[in-house]
């Protein structure tokens, strides 16, 4: 643009917000002096339907080309007036904003000269740049209209079903070899009359008999590119071994030769190299654990169905999608060896193989025996790997392990009335629906409920016998309990290797390694990057109940997206001068969304910036050793005019 | 047709510039056939006053190495630019200030106190120190030049046309600049002669060895090391300014593995060169724990030597002012 600018420069009241304390005549008087400046007013209201005439009026009256506004915040009114400079036909980016409301009038409303001086020099400051701003072109995307969803969770599960019901496609990967996450692994659920897996199970019905949804397990995320309404996907699909063709008829399991605990049921019992990971798992296939798999063949020979092929290779898979939602989950504590005896004393179990142990379906069909024998003395200990009980937990609370401790201590009274019950807790967070009330019933059914502050002594004596020792902050006495069981309540951590989706996907995550949302109040299921949302417990703790709203209400935030056909990004990005370039590609590990790349033009290296993955965040200006990258709207010379504006009088 | 008057002056600098003329071997041949030297006190024995009588503006150019430490040197710069159609600065020194501008950060009675008195090797009982006006044996009184509070760099005394980059500049970049002075095509004022548009990296053999992302872990110090001359040396750790320097060197230090001092100067854009180089380097430091940030730049034992090595004179800091001297 070479026009010489002509300028106008419009001066808000806010009502008395900024008249108040702003001397507003002096300062219409000293920026209608400000080199370029043509005409500059003032109205009470400048946002009002009244205030944006006189800017659109200056507009086509003075013949204008730049506009500043002095008034509230950016952050508050910028989309306003750039309307105002598009409906008067001047392109929006020429419009700078001072705000002379929090900066001036606010913060120095003691001091009527002191807000006014600073009024006229940021003004003269925006003057200064807005001679130099440059019309600027949205950017615009076409919406892809698929879906990824990771992890096949209750969260990801309730997302893609309610994702297809809208009509999207929707591709659900999970890397393990069934869906159905950690709630497959639950008993009896807390808040209802229903087991985990059953609520899975009814939960795979509706997300199978969609057409639109279509399930990798098995599989991770290899790699993204592009970006919001436009990304391109590579997943790697890791070889099963066995096929849709196998009939589940258990005959290779017969002959396997290797024996290995069962993760499925945390280690209380065992299972073959090859497996069906539990009864109801979804795909209903066994597969062939390859870290621990002889290569023996037996299965091979005996498979009536010809279903096994030790020979398969992993597959890589290409996707487009408009959107991402990631619901990785979490993974339960393990305490290390020794922490409250566990690993040391098989009487020290987790809640987890708890819930496995007290299931009838479970593999020791609901009965609880320790070698042999019902626990009569059984101590909960809550708050295990939470509230910094001990040195390697983690700070937060984990919200579901109160109410699913007093859960099993409700099943265990029921099938033991004689047994003695204890829960130890730092504190009891019954928060959700209907919890309050269990809690009342433990009391009722004789639970014995003890606080502590200091992590508790689990002692394992050396002929096998435990006792709890701790100091009970109630009664203000040190306890000591005799325990056939205790069981740890754990609570929850990032999942494994989270950190590996979060750097494809570009996501930022908190001091703990779960993800962080955009803005906890205002954004909770959508991440910073455009285009991806979060649900379920891989942003934190929550229950079965909040993961499935989050899996809905993330779903309904993609399809805003997804339901458009265009998406529009503000140009305030990065842009390379090709003529002053090096290729020096010291911006392109500074940028945090992976933007810029080296492309060879001329024999020479240059940097570019793809325009769809660039948040304009300036790293890559300001680390730019020789000033080739320069930011729309924020130039370097821009932003020089301004200083040299602020310093000379 | 009179052939171009060229004249060759030096101020406060090593030498090493006129070195580096020298080092046009041959081809100073071609230069003295095309030109007349008319004042080049290193090699010539020509007087200030065969300056001072010529004619206004009838020197073609004026080569003046170094930075202006001293009365004379101000003195003497002032007169070549009243004489010359163009003055060229030649060099970092005469540029940005050179090394010896990093003398800036120390005042003048603390540079004196140290080199006359403080320094480990020197002997003087007699506690003698420069003096402006001194009265000799035989009655005489001989007068000394002033030792400036500060060295500036030439601009900031006298108009500056070009600029010739380099501590020294090459022999080529040298030519170069003669070739363009001469082919009576003048490049738009304030130009830097000789050299590149673009800074070192794009000329650099090791450019195509770095990674996708430059990021670094470790600063390795060069005596630390033995650095493997086929990779870039930035990624090896050391504290190369390649990215921040303007190109034209032919990258003669990185081909002795030796990372980049920045002695060609900043590019067009850049305001301050230390400051972006400061800013560049701090960005590809990979930690976000501040103590690990902190661990690793404190590898940086002299930031100024590093990063302000040949242009503090000329910075936005320019050096240690008292507040006697604003
Ligand atoms: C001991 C314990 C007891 C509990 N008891 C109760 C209870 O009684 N009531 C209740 O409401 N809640 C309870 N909960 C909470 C409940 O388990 C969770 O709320 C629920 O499982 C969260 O669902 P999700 O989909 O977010 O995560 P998950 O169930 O963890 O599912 C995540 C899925 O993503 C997969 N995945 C992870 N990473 C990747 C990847 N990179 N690529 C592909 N797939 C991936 C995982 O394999 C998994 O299948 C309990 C939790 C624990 C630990
Ligand atoms: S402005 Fe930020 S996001 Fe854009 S390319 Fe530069 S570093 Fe990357
Ligand atoms: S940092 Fe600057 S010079 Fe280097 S590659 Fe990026 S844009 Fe080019
Ligand atoms: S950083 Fe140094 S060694 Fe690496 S490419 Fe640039 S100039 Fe060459």
């Amino acid at each position: 643009m070479n026009e010489e600018p002509r300028i106008g420069v419009y001066i808000c009241h806010c009502g008395v917000n900024i008249a108040g304390s702003v001397n507003i005549k002096e300062v219409v008087e000293y920026a209608k002096n400000l080199p370029n400046v043509i005409e500059a007013r003032d109205y009470i209201f400048m946002c009002s339907a009244p205030g944006q005439e006189i800017i659109k009026e200056g507009i086509k009256k003075c013949n204008l080309n730049r506009v500043v506004v002095a008034a509230c915040s950016p952050t508050m009114h910028e989309h306003t007036f750039r309307n105002v400079l598009a409906e008067a036909g001047i392109n929006p980016y020429l419009l700078e904003m001072v705000n002379i409301r929090e900066q001036c009038s606010w913060v120095h409303s003691d001091n009527k000269e002191a807000a006014t001086t600073k009024a006229k020099l940021l003004i003269r400051m925006a003057v200064a740049k807005a001679s130099l701003l440059e019309p600027l072109k949205e950017i615009t995307f076409k919406v892809n209209k698929n879906v990824l969803v990771i992890g096949g969770g209750v969260a990801g599960l309730s997302a893609a079903r309610d994702l297809a019901a809208k009509g999207f496609k929707v591709y659900l990967i999970e890397r393990k070899p069934v869906i159905g996450g950690n709630t497959a692994r639950l008993g009896r659920l807390a808040h209802a009359e229903i087991k985990g897996i059953d609520l899975v199970g009814e939960l795979s019905r509706q997300v199978l008999s969609s057409p639109n949804i279509h399930i990798y397990v098995d599989t991770e995320l290899a790699n993204v590119d592009g970006s919001v309404g436009d990304f391109k996907i590579k997943l790697v699909k890791n070889p099963r071994y066995v096929n849709e063709k196998c009939n589940l008829c258990g005959e290779c399991v017969k002959v396997c030769p290797v024996d290995v605990p069962n993760e499925y049921e945390f280690g209380v019992s065992s299972r073959k190299a090859i497996y069906l990971p539990f009864r109801e798992a979804y795909p209903p296939i066994y597969v062939v654990d390859s870290e621990n798999c002889t290569r023996c063949f037996e299965c091979v020979k005996v498979c009536p169905m010809n279903a096994i092929n030790l020979a398969e290779k992993t597959e890589e898979i290409e996707l487009t999608v408009g959107a991402i939602i990631i619901a990785a989950g979490h993974e339960p504590y393990e305490p290390p060896i020794g922490e409250f005896g566990y690993g040391v004393s098989s009487r020290v179990i987790t809640l987890f193989q708890l819930e496995r142990m007290l299931d009838e379906a479970g593999p020791t069909k609901g009965e609880l025996k320790l070698d042999g024998r019902e626990p009569k003395n059984i101590v909960f200990i809550t708050c295990v790997g939470s509230l910094n009980t001990t040195p390697n937990a983690y700070p937060y609370c984990s919200r579901m392990c109160c109410s699913s401790t007093i859960k099993n201590a409700l099943m265990i009274r029921e099938k033991y009335p004689e047994a003695n019950i204890y829960i130890l807790h730092r504190d009891i967070r019954t928060y959700s629906r209907g919890d309050e009330q269990l809690y009342l019933k433990a009391g009722e059914s004789l639970i014995r409920f003890a606080r502590y502050r200091e992590a508790p002594n689990v002692i394992v004596n050396p002929d096998g016998s435990i006792n709890v020792r701790f100091f009970e902050e109630t009664i203000q006495e040190e306890v000591f309990l005799p325990a056939d069981l205790v069981v740890l309540s754990v609570g929850m951590k990032p999942p494994k290797d989270i950190d590996k989706v979060r750097t494809i996907v570009k996501v930022g995550c908190g001091p703990e390694g779960f993800l962080r949302e955009a803005h906890l109040k205002l954004r909770p299921v959508e991440a910073a990057t455009d285009g991806v949302y979060l649900a379920g417990t891989v942003t934190g703790p929550k229950n079965v109940i909040e993961s499935i709203e989050s899996g809905s209400a993330a779903a309904s935030k993609a399809s805003t997206l997804l339901t458009k056909e265009e998406v529009r990004v503000e140009p305030l990005i990065a842009v390379v001068d090709e003529e002053r370039c090096s290729g020096c590609s010291i911006c392109i590990g500074v940028c945090p969304y992976g933007a810029i790349r080296l492309k060879t033009q001329e024999k020479a290296r240059v940097a570019e910036v793809d325009p769809a993955l660039c948040k304009g965040c300036g790293a890559c200006a300001a680390s730019c050793p020789t000033g080739a990258m320069q930011q729309f709207g924020f130039k370097d010379a821009q932003l020089k005019s301004q200083v040299l504006a602020a310093l000379t009088k | 047709m009179d052939k171009p008057k060229i004249a060759f002056y030096w101020c406060a600098s090593c030498g090493g510039c006129e070195e580096a003329t020298v080092d046009l071997a041959e081809k100073i041949l071609d230069v003295v056939n095309l030109v007349d030297i008319v004042f080049w006190p290193v090699a010539m024995d020509y007087k200030v006053e065969d300056v001072e009588k010529l004619p206004d503006g009838s020197i073609t150019a004026s080569f003046i190495n170094g930075g202006v430490r001293l009365s004379e040197h101000e003195e003497m710069v002032k007169l070549l630019r009243r004489k010359s159609k163009l003055v060229i600065a030649y060099g970092a020194c005469s540029s940005w200030g050179g090394i010896p501008g990093l003398a800036n950060l120390y005042s003048r009675e603390e540079i004196l106190r140290y080199v006359y008195h403080e320094a480990p090797t020197v002997e003087n009982p007699q506690k003698i120190q420069p003096q402006l006006r001194i009265k000799a044996e035989e009655g005489i009184t001989l007068e000394l030049p002033e030792f400036l509070p500060r060295l500036l760099p030439l601009d900031l005394v006298v108009d500056v046309d070009y600029y010739v980059p380099g501590c020294p500049p090459t022999p080529e970049v040298t030519w170069k600049a003669i070739e363009t002075l001469l082919s009576g095509n003048l490049p738009a004022k304030g130009s830097v002669l000789g050299a590149l548009d673009k800074s070192l990296c794009y000329d650099c053999p090791l450019n195509e060895t770095k990674p996708e992302k430059v990021l670094i872990k470790e600063i390795k110090r060069p005596h630390e090391v033995i650095a493997d001359p086929t990779k870039c040396l930035l990624i090896q750790g050391l504290v190369c300014l390649g990215p921040v320097t303007r190109g034209g060197c032919g990258a003669l230090c990185i081909k002795a593995a030796m990372p980049c001092t920045g002695c060609f100067g900043p590019l067009d854009e850049v305001i301050d060169y230390g400051g972006k180089a400061i800013s560049y380097f701090a960005s590809i430091v990979d930690y976000s724990d501040e103590q690990e940030i902190e661990k690793t730049l404190g590898k940086i034992l002299d930031p100024m030597g590093i990063f302000y090595r040949y242009s503090l004179p000329a910075s936005r800091l320019r050096g240690k002012i008292t507040i006697a001297e604003r």
